[in-house]
């Protein structure tokens, strides 16, 4: 699957655009483009959010395809200013959402309670997306799960385990043998 | 200028003199580059960016996507920089480095059009989308019959033989079709038409009695080994340049063949300010250029000059060249030089779900899809009522990906592994009337970075391009239903101008001087010995995709310069 058309099957299923992935309406020349600080534990942090969205199961998950240090920088290069901040941000409303729900922060919380969590703000943020006028920012939910399917599905991990990836294919077949449980392309 | 002057260093003045100077080596300079060369002139080839050699310069394209940074994304700093080009479907975190920086070549929407543009050695041949189509005598007689531009000085008959020269050179895939609108060519073997796409064709083929058909398309990419070249290794990355010479770009063919006779000589960093004209002598004599890294100007003189600067990069030099004898441009007495200013529309389409074939797939990546080629106003019984002139398809089918809407977790994440249904899909491009009042022009208030006047853009689709589009996504559709396809819907993202990369016409070609820039040989009337065979000397813009005739346009031109200077009348 062609990246462009991944980040369509990615805006697609979590209800909108693909955040970073719209052109600035207002760039202007020699405007400066920040980006944020990201401590090792907001990495580790993220690298458990993308493993409860996409876990080891029999091939590897989001976190052995170091998907939060991959979010950490498309969140800083790809996304505007205040999308950052949103992103930023929602790192310690995840885990105020996992005390309010568990009792607990989200890394001291079972894998259990992360998918239910994590399940219910998927539902949030789906339904907020699907609501939201288009000048309205992006849950940031939304954002993590985005970089979490565009990160592991083009990583090593996610590309040449979960799916299939041949670099060079040398050759085209357009009616080449499929059984159900094979695996797609990665590209 | 030399002519004028006796205190000329008669040295400097040879040591910059060659028999011919070829301005631009995108699609159609490098062929004028090969031509000249293997007749063997001595040849100067100006390109205003960088050099890029074949495969040595091609970084990074044989990256897997997580060797990237940003996994092959844009990001915001491209965008800043890059608001036009970014916006292209080939702009990637590999090729964009083929892309210029918008900031840095600024030009003004008086309108909103799309200026998509490489400033490199190779052009936009590098980056382009490799369909080569013939055109036949529905397109090169379209302006006499309709009225519409002026009517072509050439017909089928004067390009074909060069058609047929060329495209064994550029090594282009196809099948043979016989059909009348759409000239069989000098092919590879065709590529595979998939699964769907084979049944599709077949349907369409059955259901539609004015002759519709669904071909494979035509394509630049080598499916045998053309020379040293190839063969295309189904990597789909095209767009990155690429390591097996697996298609047709000046950087992998045109330019190493004319390096090869020892008569080129390219000199990359050099914009061309303008042509210099004697107005003595009454023809051209050379060009003045800014070396853009010593900031110097110099001057370079032959005695035959073929602009292939792409459409506006002509345009541009061709009205920045002012003289007493050409007032308003060079060779403009008409005044038509930056009018009639041509790109497809495209962008409308429709796409539609099959249940079949769940027990196939594809292996490999194929860049080329199918090509439905013009079936409108092609004769009598295909005459539309609500437009002149037409379109054709492209597009393909496929298996995406399973999409499950909602969830998180270990079954979630298996179940995105599967591909999904297959799907099919035809977006159109449609021809563009020659309208006088879409034109550039220059504007001296704006300088680029090089003290350049920048281009004014006003260009815009009309009437018969909105009255088309309708029939654009109603066929389409309706060539879905017919076949079958479940789901279907349509689409029009209205593109502006530009966006399809086909901008043309603003030096046609024509017959009377007075309503046209360039004769039936590419000449400028008035400046016989400058030839012009980039996209500006199309007098219309048909609808299929054009690279290939300014190819053979190119080969054409270059013999009959040649011969003339033979015969000592350039």
């Amino acid at each position: 699957m062609e990246r462009r058309e991944l980040l369509k099957m990615i805006a697609a299923l979590t209800g909108g655009v693909f955040i970073g992935g719209e052109l600035l309406t207002s760039c202007k020349s020699g405007s400066s483009i920040g980006g944020l600080v990201f401590s090792e534990a907001d990495t580790a942090f993220l690298d458990e959010v993308a493993e409860t969205i996409l876990p080891a199961t029999k091939t590897p998950g989001a976190k052995a395809a170091k998907v939060g240090q991959f979010m950490v920088v498309m969140v800083n290069d790809t996304y505007e200013d205040k999308d950052q901040k949103i992103f930023h941000a929602g790192i310690g409303k995840l885990d105020e959402a996992s005390k309010k729900a568990n009792g607990k922060s989200f890394l001291d919380s079972t894998p259990e309670q992360r998918t239910a969590l994590l399940t219910a703000l998927d539902k949030e943020a789906k339904d907020y997306q699907k609501a939201k006028k288009p000048e309205d920012p992006s849950h940031y939910f939304t954002m993590m799960k985005q970089l979490t399917l565009f990160g592991f599905f083009t990583s090593k991990e996610g590309a040449t385990q979960a799916l299939r990836y041949i670099a060079v294919p040398g050759k085209y077949d357009g009616a080449y043998p499929y059984k159900k449980g094979d695996k797609a392309w990665a590209t | 200028m030399p002519g004028d002057s006796t205190q000329i260093n008669n040295k400097a003045v040879k040591q910059n003199t060659y028999d011919a100077i070829v301005v631009g080596s995108g699609i159609s300079g490098g062929w004028a580059a090969k031509e000249l060369c293997e007749k063997g002139l001595k040849t100067l080839v100006l390109e205003r960016g960088r050099n890029v050699e074949h495969i040595k310069d091609y970084t990074d394209t044989t990256k897997d996507p997580w060797e990237l940074t940003h996994h092959g994304e844009h990001t915001q700093q491209d965008r800043v920089n890059s608001p036009t080009q970014s916006k292209c479907y080939a702009w990637n975190e590999v090729s964009k480095k083929y892309f210029v920086n918008d900031l840095e070549n600024p030009y003004n929407q008086v309108k909103p059009f799309d200026w998509v543009r490489g400033n490199h050695v190779g052009g936009r041949s590098l980056t382009w989308g490799r369909q080569c189509y013939r055109w036949s005598d529905v397109d090169f007689g379209a302006n006499a019959k309709d009225g519409h531009g002026v009517d072509w000085p050439i017909r089928y008959k004067d390009i074909a033989p060069w058609y047929d020269y060329v495209e064994p050179f550029v090594g282009i895939s196809g099948s043979i079709e016989n059909l009348p609108q759409l000239p069989d060519g000098k092919f590879l073997p065709p590529m595979e038409m998939n699964c769907i796409e084979k049944q599709v064709a077949e349907r369409i083929k059955k259901n539609f009695a004015d002759g519709r058909r669904i071909i494979i398309g035509r394509s630049a990419n080598h499916t045998a080994k053309v020379g040293d070249r190839g063969p295309c290794q189904y990597r789909n990355k095209c767009h990155e340049g690429c390591p097996f010479g697996g298609y047709f770009s000046s950087n992998s063919a045109t330019l190493p063949a004319a390096a090869r006779t020892g008569n080129m000589t390219l000199r990359p960093f050099s914009v061309v300010e303008e042509v210099l004209y004697d107005k003595d002598k009454k023809r051209a004599i050379g060009v003045r250029i800014l070396d853009t890294e010593t900031m110097k100007t110099q001057e370079y003189y032959a005695r035959i000059i073929f602009l292939n600067a792409s459409t506006l990069g002509t345009t541009h030099i061709l009205l920045n060249s002012v003289s007493d004898a050409f007032p308003h441009g060079l060779g403009n007495s008409s005044e038509q030089v930056g009018h009639n200013l041509m790109d497809h529309h495209y962008g409308v389409g429709a796409s539609g779900e099959s249940d079949d074939f769940s027990d196939q797939y594809v292996f490999g990546r194929r860049a080329n899809g199918i090509y439905v080629p013009r079936f409108r106003n092609i004769n009598e019984t295909t005459k539309q009522k609500e437009y002149v002139r037409g379109f054709g398809y492209q597009g393909g089918g496929g298996r995406g990906r399973i999409s499950i809407e909602d969830g998180l977790g270990g079954e979630y994440k298996d179940s995105l592994t599967e591909p999904g249904k297959w799907t099919f899909g035809i977006g159109s491009w449609g021809e563009h009337l020659p309208y006088y009042e879409n034109k550039v022009t220059l504007n001296k208030d704006k300088k680029d970075k090089w003290g350049l006047p920048t281009l004014d853009i006003d260009c815009e689709f009309k009437d018969n391009e909105k009255a088309m589009r309708n029939d654009m996504k109603n066929s389409a559709v309706e060539m879905l239903e017919k076949a079958g396809l479940k789901n279907i819907t349509s689409y029009d993202s209205a593109p502006a101008p530009g966006f399809c990369i086909h901008e043309m016409g603003t030096a046609r070609m024509g017959r009377n001087p007075k309503t046209s820039v360039l004769n039936g040989n590419n000449q400028l009337h008035e400046v016989k010995n400058v030839f012009i065979t980039d996209g500006s000397c199309m007098a219309s813009s048909a609808c299929q995709n054009p690279s290939i005739t300014y190819m053979a346009l190119t080969a054409r031109a270059c013999d009959y310069a040649v011969t003339e200077l033979k015969k000592r009348n350039l």
